[in-house]
């Protein structure tokens, strides 16, 4: 549903344009009317495989085409194959849906054919070293292949990233979650700002560190190293600084979080009106008030005082939030009532 | 250049005149869309209050000729495969036009709860890919024929909490990054459910608020460009949580205004872009919410005229901005 340009256009220019559209209007409906009364009346031949293809190539959105020709292949032409030719069939399927991802990435039909087309391969022979599923196991591993090429066109499109972590998890041979960070190490310093390969990275870090446990210690003060120079290399970035908010979590060290309010007051003498900067010192601040009580409190409580001060000054679409946060508005105080009867309480 | 009134008898003869571009390619290569763009341009019409402009009885027999039969449910189009998110737009535009008795509910019922997965997530149609998106078709369309006691709620829950990321967002599977558009299905189903506790809602509308640029749009994921219809994922989601101050109305209200069409009417995604009724729809929607004078109120949870969930006894405890006089 997103469209281009507006162009204006003078009636005579709509009314070529409608002539010229005539025949191919004609032609689309003719092709609609023919594949649907095939399907009417359960067509379920090679002839009706073809017919499907071209009107997909017209319109890969036409979901109720992508059923039959599934259809058409479930009930019509894998009873009369052997599995060599099923995974022929379906080989020239994949074929077809990489043609038209590449023209339509975002398309929701084509991705989830694509599916259903790799999980139909049939599990093939043992290969002469002993492999088996070898026919699975090559398409699979080629799956990734495709889709990196997909996010190499663009590093955002969601479709490629879910269908990334769908083909990561059925994979007969299962990746090393290790490679995987790897490559989202690859996106991010490719591109900072691409927050899908930031999202992705907190949840290969989450499962690995899960499983490894004692050694995720290093671990962790390597990824605020790797977060840090996305922070300092553009603080008005906010991919990493959302990142950087996962990997603080809820502040239960304590250690961890004073090194990073100090790491982030440090970039904030070099950049004094950066809102991130900003946000994200309230932030912690608010989670240290929280975590601990002590006779620093005080202190640091006025300070998120100051600093949401200065927030709505240069963040004024935010302001309200702002004033929210600070107890400047005593009709919503519940959710931060800790933390204003901090305030009250000091005062 | 940019406008600064929503040009209200302009985007009403531009809904009205959809239906007559059948000289134009793209409306039949969008057929897999009719059904949900009836239920937009009734939608965008009920808000600027000309429900009349479209007539009732012409779009109600449209919706029945999109009954599929051997499913239970509706397509987009007559002889497209029943589907959940065209059957929750039929729903949507029959309970509109106050016509749901023209529904076989007992079947609808039977059609949707089949799509629902061990997970507890549904399926968009019988081969359809699994989606929070379908979770929320499914709860809304129960929820508005009464049927909502037919869903194992628990199950239904357990799926979009899976979802849920440490932003406070969701997204569209286990895993998925957060957008604004699952958000929005998320939030909402939880609502209906009366679940909102499943929700860091903190965290979450802090994260929706850093979705407005600097312009006054709305983005769907960090980096990304602004476009209308994120106005109305964030807003009733915002509404649903009664955080709308937490963004710039006016600044939100004023970019809405500038994707206006000034000649021809409609909404498009961002300034001097192609309009569509889609955008149509979810522009006026989000003007609705931020209190835009003389439009009707929208409910956001429903994505419906708040007067026809409050007449079924549906609505739930949301906050839209107060309607300006001027
Ligand atoms: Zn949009």
């Amino acid at each position: 549903m997103h469209s281009g340009k507006r162009v204006r256009q003078t009636p005579a220019a709509i009314e070529a344009r409608k002539q010229r559209e005539k025949s191919k209007i004609q032609d689309y409906l003719a092709l609609t009317r023919e594949v649907t009364s095939r399907k009417k009346s359960r067509d379920f031949s090679t002839e009706a495989l073809d017919l499907t293809q071209t009107l997909l190539q017209l319109n890969p959105e036409f979901y109720t085409i992508w059923n039959y020709r599934r259809n058409i292949l479930l009930h019509g032409l894998f009873p009369n194959s052997s599995p060599e030719g099923i995974n022929d069939l379906l080989s020239s399927e994949l074929s077809m849906t990489t043609a038209a991802l590449k023209a339509n990435p975002k398309v929701y039909g084509i991705w989830n054919y694509r599916r259903w087309c790799l999980e139909n391969v049939p599990d093939g022979p043992e290969t002469e070293d002993g492999l088996s599923h070898s026919w699975k196991k090559a398409k699979w591993d080629r799956e990734l292949y495709v889709v990196e090429r997909m996010l190499d066109a663009d590093g955002r499109n969601f479709h490629a990233w879910n269908y990334r972590r769908y083909v990561l998890a059925m994979m007969p041979t299962r990746r090393p979650e290790a490679s995987e960070l790897a490559y989202t190490t690859r996106k991010i310093e490719a591109n900072f700002s691409n927050f899908s390969a930031w999202h992705q990275r907190s949840k290969i870090l989450s499962s690995l560190w899960n499983d490894v446990g004692t050694s995720a210690i290093s671990s962790r003060e390597d990824e605020f190293e790797f977060v840090r120079n996305a922070l300092y290399t553009d603080p008005d970035d906010q991919s990493a600084w959302i990142y950087h908010r996962w990997l603080v979590g809820s502040g239960q060290e304590r250690q961890t979080l004073e090194r990073e309010i100090g790491s982030i007051e440090e970039l904030l003498k070099e950049q004094p009106d950066s809102k991130w900067c900003l946000e994200s010192l309230v932030h912690y601040q608010r989670l240290l008030l929280r975590n601990n009580r002590d006779e620093n409190s005080k202190e640091t409580a006025q300070k998120c005082l100051g600093f949401l001060l200065m927030l709505q000054e240069i963040d004024p679409a935010r302001r309200s939030r702002y004033k929210e946060i600070g107890g400047g508005n005593s009709r919503t105080k519940h959710s931060m009532i800790s933390y204003h009867s901090y305030l009250l309480f000091f005062r | 250049m940019a406008e600064s009134q929503l040009l209200i008898p302009l985007h009403v003869s531009y809904i009205k005149s959809l239906g007559d571009s059948k000289d134009d390619l793209a409306y039949h290569m969008t057929a897999h869309l009719r059904m949900n763009a009836i239920y937009w341009g009734l939608t965008a019409l009920c808000t600027m209050g000309h429900k009349d402009a479209l007539d009732r009885v012409e779009v109600i027999d449209f919706v029945l000729s999109c009954w599929d039969d051997e499913a239970g449910g509706f397509g987009a189009h007559p002889d497209h495969d029943a589907h959940i998110h065209s059957t929750l737009s039929a729903i949507q535009i029959l309970l509109t036009h106050d016509a749901l008795d023209k529904v076989d509910i007992d079947r609808v019922t039977r059609f949707i709860l089949s799509l629902q997965k061990p997970s507890g997530v549904f399926a968009g149609d019988e081969f359809g890919e699994t989606d929070t998106r379908f979770s929320y078709c499914a709860i809304s369309a129960l929820s508005l024929l009464g049927r909502l006691s037919d869903l194992d709620v628990e199950k239904t829950v357990s799926y979009i909490r899976q979802c849920r990321n440490f932003d406070g967002g969701f997204g569209n599977t286990i895993g998925a990054e957060s957008h604004a558009a699952q958000v929005f299905v998320c939030v909402a189903a939880l609502a209906i459910l009366d679940r909102l506790e499943e929700v860091d809602q903190q965290t979450l509308c802090w994260w929706l608020a850093e979705r407005q640029l600097p312009n006054g749009g709305l983005n769907g994921r960090p980096e990304k460009l602004e476009d209308v219809c994120y106005s109305f994922w964030i807003l009733s989601s915002l509404s649903i949580m009664r955080k709308v101050p937490w963004i710039d109305a006016d600044k939100l209200t004023a970019f809405i205004l500038s994707c206006q069409d000034p000649e021809s009417g409609g909404i498009a995604d961002r300034p001097g872009d192609a309009v569509d009724v889609f955008h149509t729809c979810f522009g006026t929607a989000g003007l609705s919410l931020l209190g835009y004078p003389g439009l009707v109120d929208l409910d956001p949870v429903y994505c419906m005229p708040a007067s026809v969930i409050e007449a079924k006894g549906l609505r739930k405890d949301w906050q839209a901005l107060h309607r300006r006089l001027s």
